[in-house]
């Protein structure tokens, strides 16, 4: 495992990644709470942008839908806490599943019918429509009125509830986070990914090789759809309510998927860069403009506008990639 | 490098992609971490923090929202309360960055939180409040859960969806009273989007408390967004029904009305419970045709003299735009926190907190005898005012304390005026 974590690291790339996570590790001290909020954001788009990255960086099917599989993470976690006072550490073996079962749904209608390129992308939004319109309507979880946890709890962590402190939350998506990367790594150094990369790359010219295409699609959303459910876990008992109007909305898939489109798609840093990068550098932006009296309402709209703007025209395939070179991170691939 | 940097020196200091790129890393850790206070301090001013969803799908409401904040430093300064510092930030109409924009206004030193229109975003805002110990007071949010858990520093001087409801219902009835006529029979057309969904499911659970003269004969559900409505409109002319209860948004109202006028069909009231029938735009857009319907909504009595100080500085900011629900609820929040702030003499906030639960304010706008928190932090005294389109002014037709015009029942058939 280890050795699949570190193969084709250089000694610099191994020291830069031992100290970002130094780094971030130490954070929650060293910052104030407005930043860590901010750090919070950051990597919660860089562990969701990475369980995107598996379907489209990787296995080359683009999804337009992912709030979907938030969602469903969120509302059943959020349900069975609320109504069956269930623990989300249990809940996410319901959870995952469930998202799970409606990727493999997604994926098998496709992946069967040869839906493909933007109708695939097209489904995807669809199943999220429909997952937002049913949800509005859905009043065991309170419908379109909403959904509440109950947030009494502000003084001490209750890890096994996910009641208490934003660091306690900090630390629960940086260990997501983490577990991501080291997923993602190890899969990407295995069979299983060169298949993804090979499908990716031709799927024509993959099959011909023997490769089962729609098998190897399939695990691509199934693991995607059920590591982006667990940002949805995260995402319930952080922010305390859910609407379907603000989970499920296309708006919110788009969101997920800047990070890894400004870092770099089918990189591993990528998502994490991208989001670094957004939310950072949009923030910073933010706070120069209203520290000189000017307050522009929806400027980080246009910074992503243009951020994405200038990826496109300049560095296509991303920040990542282009970083990378300029690090001396020549062992490394991106 | 040493080296090289003490022969540059300062007069030979070249500016290299390095040192701009650690000059403009520099800048940003500062901005990030530096208070940014956008109206400078004046003296002892109390420093609130507003969040208003301001961009986003949300934005045309944060917006005017904005407008009840800027309008609100005059009118508190002519009442006698002492200053605010406004420092503003925009939610995005996201709960992630109304959570975000809330940590960095209490970091930036704001004393007191308003917002955020919105019932998630100001579930998010809560938290960080209720943690940091700042007091929070929402503008404009319905959903009761938020009173609900138990808060020490979150106040709402605002309806719950039950008392929308429940207010809208008790106005109807009083204002068939005054008219002496009221209709059998309704036919419901609803937007089918969260809010109109929510209102759909709260009037079957809370009319039958109310023993309306009239019943629901058809309910029609229908997109926001569409660009025609006459299938509907014709399904709902062919019920009889004589009048109709709507729960819309701005374009589904004109679209409505102008089916009803191609139809031929002038039901005797169009009852609204929300927004569309009384916006600024409607009232343009129809001209003559926009009179009559009549709206049953958090409003404000124009009887009251902070009322009328509120309409004249409205008219003279932003001239043709009439006050409405966002300007007055978002004006009595900032009142709350400078008549707080009066009575506390302090900025510490518990004891703003503490002045806030004992608020007792009568010369308000909104309707109802004033603004005053119950245990949970709720303003449960408010009462909801029936409006009717006339002329392009709203003039409030109930309740009886609050109205200035009496309603027009039936309304003018489209095809007499």
């Amino acid at each position: 495992m280890m050795g699949r974590l570190t193969q084709e690291l250089s000694l610099r790339g191994l020291v830069l990644l031992g100290l970002l996570f130094a780094a971030l590790l130490a954070a929650p001290f060293l910052i104030n709470d407005y930043l860590l909020t901010i750090l919070i954001i950051i990597l919660y788009f860089a562990y969701v942008g990475q369980a995107w990255n598996i379907m489209m960086g990787f296995a080359g099917q683009l999804s337009l839908g992912h709030a979907l599989y938030v969602g469903l993470g969120a509302y059943t976690t959020a349900a069975l806490y609320v109504h069956y006072g269930v623990s989300p550490w249990i809940g996410i073996l319901v959870a995952v599943p469930v998202a799970m079962i409606c990727g493999a749904i997604i994926g098998f209608l496709a992946f069967r019918f040869s839906v493909a390129g933007v109708y695939f992308a097209i489904l995807t939004i669809a199943f999220a429509e429909f997952a937002r319109v049913g949800f509005d309507h859905f009043s065991w979880v309170g419908g379109s009125s909403g959904f509440f946890l109950p947030v009494a709890n502000y003084t001490q962590n209750d890890l096994w509830n996910l009641r208490g402190k934003p660091i306690m939350f900090y630390y629960l998506i940086l260990a997501l986070t983490v577990l991501a990367f080291v997923i993602c790594r190890s899969l990407l150094r295995s069979r299983i990914g060169y298949f993804w990369l090979a499908i990716r790359e031709d799927e024509e010219a993959a099959r011909s090789l023997g490769i089962n295409a729609f098998r190897y699609k399939m695990y691509a959303v199934v693991l995607s759809a059920g590591l982006t459910s667990l940002a949805g876990v995260f995402f319930a008992f952080y922010y305390n309510n859910l609407f379907p109007e603000q989970v499920f909305h296309i708006s919110r898939s788009i969101e997920l998927i800047l990070a890894p489109i400004i870092g770099g798609v089918g990189t591993l840093f990528g998502p994490i860069l991208g989001a670094f990068l957004l939310t950072g550098l949009s923030e910073t932006m933010h706070s120069i403009l209203y520290s000189l009296g000017v307050d522009i309402p929806g400027a980080k709209q246009v910074f992503y506008g243009i951020c994405l703007l200038l990826v496109v025209m300049l560095l296509p395939d991303g920040v990542w990639p282009w970083l990378y070179r300029r690090l001396g991170l020549s062992g490394d691939k991106p | 490098m040493s080296s090289n940097s003490s022969k540059s020196g300062h007069a030979g200091f070249k500016v290299t992609r390095r040192t701009f790129a650690a000059g403009l890393g520099a800048t940003g850790f500062v901005a990030g971490t530096a208070p940014f206070n956008i109206v400078r301090g004046q003296g002892a001013a109390l420093k609130v923090g507003v969040l208003l969803p301001r961009s986003g799908y949300q934005a045309g409401i944060g917006q005017d929202c904005q407008r009840g904040v800027e309008i609100a430093g005059g009118i508190l300064k002519d009442l006698g309360y002492p200053s605010l510092q406004i420092m503003n930030a925009d939610t995005e109409s996201n709960v992630d960055n109304a959570r975000a924009q809330a940590e960095k206004l209490i970091n930036g030193g704001a004393q007191l939180l308003v917002g955020a229109f919105d019932s998630g975003q100001s579930t998010a805002i809560a938290q960080v409040a209720e943690q940091k110990g700042i007091p929070y007071v929402i503008n404009i949010a319905a959903a009761p859960q938020i009173t609900e858990q138990g808060y020490k520093f979150v106040f709402r001087n605002f309806h719950t969806a039950g008392m929308i409801l429940g207010g809208a219902f008790k106005n109807q009835k009083e204002v068939f009273a005054i008219a002496g006529s009221a209709p059998k029979s309704v036919v419901f057309m609803h937007v089918n989007d969260t809010f109109g969904t929510a209102m759909q499911k709260g009037i079957g659970a809370v009319m039958p408390k109310f023993d309306m003269p009239y019943k629901v004969v058809e309910t029609i559900a229908y997109d926001p967004a569409a660009r025609d409505l006459s299938v509907e409109v014709a399904k709902a002319k062919a019920t009889g029904a004589e009048a109709l209860l709507v729960v819309s948004r701005l374009n589904d109202a004109i679209l409505l009305t102008r089916e009803l006028v191609k139809q031929r069909w002038s039901p005797m009231a169009i009852m609204s419970m929300g927004p569309g029938w009384y916006e600024d735009q409607y009232l343009k857009t129809l001209g003559k045709l926009s009179d009559g319907p009549m709206t049953f909504v958090p409003w404000y009595d124009p009887n009251k003299k902070v009322s009328k100080m509120l309409e004249a500085a409205l008219a003279k900011a932003h001239p043709g735009v009439n006050v409405n629900t966002n300007h007055v609820y978002t004006f009595e929040a900032l009142m709350v926190a400078a008549d707080a702030y009066k009575r506390a003499g302090s900025t510490d906030p518990k004891a703003l907190a503490d002045a806030i639960r004992k608020t007792n304010i009568t010369e308000n706008v909104s309707t109802g005898p004033g603004i005053m928190f119950n245990e949970k932090g709720q303003n449960d005294k408010l009462e909801i005012t029936g409006i009717q389109n006339r002329g392009g002014k709203l003039p409030t037709i109930a309740p009886k304390v609050a109205a200035i015009a009496k309603p027009e029942l039936p309304m003018t058939p489209y095809n007499k005026r």
